[in-house]
């Protein structure tokens, strides 16, 4: 996996300073993506799922920062790039995708203008060309009548339209890797599936990989090939999506797919895992999760490492489950 | 649109005719203009001639009647002092008052709106500091002792430029103005930018509280993700969305520009209509100063109309709703 990697990050910790010292909101993560790779990412809201996107992006708002790590895009070091480099970087190489498609796009300016500048951002053309290519990009995420559409402004389109301009402009520029925070949250549930399903081909069709954020296992098990699991900025368990989904290993990911509503009786209660995320000035001193974990012992006051239950499936945990019961089962 | 221009200009003169109610019975309770009209020493035959020839012996609805009358026609009757019909007057003295009060906008605007971006784009920076810290002294310190200041360090002590007065004005595209000649704007740098100096520091912290709110937007997280150059994110992201707020407060500043020019006037001797007004209030001259506070809400009723017309023009928003009623 190590030899097409198209980002490899390592020991990535980010910052947020306080008045009592430090929080770090992204705490020891690793990670690889290959070209074409699809990863979830999923965690629930202040897991620092979303910190570690903008991380990517050289885009953690001051007075965050970077502390710690290495983050290799295509076998550069990002982590010490100029303002310039990343300009470069950004919107060309490296896509984002927010979460609010109501709120990504500028109220004042044309939809045109907002997308033409992005190509003009990183290519000398004319902009006629430039519109050219806006124009196929709208209708490659289904927006019909592009020339209409074009001199609209953000105000007159729905929020699944606007989403859909939001990954055209991402996808304008043909980049590597394109990182979607929660894109689907804001819409409702069958535009949701149409932009989930129309976002898998265009990234077939582009080759680009695909960082998909989101809180939700359920929307994360339909695009990704390979899911991460975050909790309290760690990354707690990852692996191929097929094979954590059939044996979750670390109690958190086992507790958030028996909450999926999916996967609870019908006419019962949706089971809940008890407490909540803990604060980040205030964290346990072993592994995040044990708090709230019914497997948790005086083991757990030590941060465990990451151990590989198999090929690419790694988890972070003193006792995972699943593991014993193969055993079990074995014997 | 159409109708909502309507709808205001109906409303404006139902505001005129009240101002115009309350203004000329305020007036009357001040003092007894014939005093200043007369020599005191004059018989009181005489005296009463001089009140039959002003119509001032008859009731007060009386003279309101007329004055409404005249006021309908055009006519907000002759000044006491000059003789002569005081829209008159005030059309000669304006152009001065409108050059002083435009030349102290472009002002405030010109060195403001730069400063106060600043401030918000590095809100930790030493600038900043001192840019807020100039605007606080802006604000809090009155202008016509910041008027006198100027005038003692620029003119009296350096003597780079003039104390008062106009100084040479010329004619260029039909518009009288001083600020076409060299002498005209060596006269017109100092109150201008005394003037300006309040709405300098009020259009600081304005655009420095716009661009503060604007950059902390998705979508200017998005336009840096874009990979856009930080010129291109302030000038095409963050003005646009700034502008909508300082204009609609400038527009209706316009207006107390030339209000408020009167303190300025007053202290460089320009020629304006602050000056006019004041004089004839020492003077009780009523016919001046009813048709001054008159054309001053005549003025904020337009301006505010005309802001509402471009602030539709401005944000696309408000000119869809605009084109459906």
């Amino acid at each position: 996996m190590t030899r097409t990697d198209l980002l490899s990050i390592q020991g990535l910790r980010t910052e947020f300073p306080t008045p009592d010292g430090p929080l770090a909101a992204v705490n020891g993560v690793d990670l690889e993506i290959a070209r074409g790779d699809v990863l979830g990412i999923v965690g629930e809201s202040g897991s620092g799922k979303t910190v570690l996107g903008l991380s990517i992006m050289g885009l953690v708002d001051r007075p965050g920062r970077v502390a710690a790590g290495r983050i290799a895009f295509d076998g550069t070091d990002v982590t010490a790039f100029s303002e310039a480099q990343w300009q470069g970087l950004r919107g060309n190489r490296v896509a984002m995708i927010f979460q609010d498609p109501t709120t990504s796009l500028n109220p004042v300016q044309r939809i045109g203008t907002q997308m033409i500048e992005a190509i003009q951002a990183h290519r000398d053309i004319s902009s006629g060309a430039a519109r050219q290519i806006v124009r196929e990009a709208m209708v490659r995420v289904g927006i019909n009548s592009p020339d209409e559409r074009l001199a609209a402004y953000p105000h007159q389109f729905s929020g699944g339209m606007r989403q859909r301009v939001v990954i055209a402009i991402a996808l304008l520029n043909e980049p590597d890797l394109i990182i979607a925070d929660e894109p689907t949250t804001a819409l409702d549930v069958t535009v949701q599936s149409q932009i989930l399903r129309d976002m898998r081909r265009l990234c077939r069709d582009s080759g680009s990989a695909l960082i998909w954020i989101s809180h939700d296992l359920g929307v994360v098990a339909q695009i990704a090939n390979r899911v991460a699991v975050m909790y309290a900025g760690r990354i707690v368990e990852q692996g191929a999506t097929m094979e954590l989904l059939k044996s979750p290993s670390h109690p958190y990911t086992a507790g958030l797919m028996a909450s999926m509503p999916a996967n609870s009786p019908r006419g019962q209660r949706l089971i809940s895992i008890p407490g909540g995320l803990p604060q980040l000035s205030n964290m346990p001193k072993g592994c995040s999760f044990a708090p709230r974990c019914t497997r948790a012992t005086e083991a757990c006051e030590v941060l465990p490492d990451l151990s590989f239950i198999s090929r690419g499936h790694g988890v972070r945990c003193v006792f995972p489950l699943h593991v014993g019961a193969s055993l079990a089962e074995r014997n | 649109m159409l109708a909502f221009v309507l709808r205001r200009v109906m409303q404006s003169v139902v505001v005129l005719f009240v101002m115009s109610l309350v203004v000329f019975s305020m007036i009357n309770l001040v003092g007894d203009p014939v005093d200043m009209l007369v020599n005191p020493e004059s018989l009181p035959e005489e005296i009463d001639r001089v009140r039959r020839d002003f119509g001032l012996d008859q009731p007060v609805h009386v003279q309101y009647w007329k004055f409404l009358l005249g006021a309908i026609s055009g006519d907000l009757g002759k000044s006491f002092i000059f003789g002569r019909p005081a829209l008159a007057l005030m059309a000669e003295r304006f152009p001065a008052t409108l050059e002083l009060a435009t030349s102290a906008l472009v002002i405030s605007v010109t060195v403001g709106l730069p400063l106060g971006v600043y401030a918000g784009l590095r809100p930790d920076g030493w600038g900043t500091r001192i840019i807020m810290g100039g605007s606080v002294l802006g604000i809090s310190v009155p202008t016509f002792w910041l008027g006198l200041m100027m005038i003692i360090v620029f003119s009296v002590v350096l003597g780079w430029l003039p104390v008062s007065g106009r100084g040479e004005t010329a004619r260029f595209l039909g518009i009288e103005s001083s600020a076409f000649t060299l002498d005209g704007l060596r006269h017109l740098v100092l109150p201008a930018t005394n003037l300006a100096l309040f709405k300098i520091a009020m259009v600081i912290r304005l655009a420095r509280a716009g661009t503060v709110e604007v950059m902390a937007l998705d979508f200017i997280r998005f336009a840096r993700a874009k990979g856009l150059a930080p010129r291109r994110i302030v000038l095409a992201h963050l003005m646009p969305n700034i502008l909508i707020p300082i204009v609609t407060v400038l527009g209706i500043e316009f207006g107390t520009l030339i209000a408020f020019a009167t303190v300025t006037e007053s202290i460089f001797a320009w020629p304006g209509l602050g000056k006019l007004v004041i004089d004839a209030i020492v003077n009780l001259d009523r016919p001046i100063v009813v048709a001054y506070l008159l054309f001053v809400v005549t003025l904020f009723l337009v301006l505010n109309l005309v802001v509402d017309i471009i602030y539709a023009l401005l944000d696309p928003r408000v000119r869809l709703q605009g084109d459906e009623t």
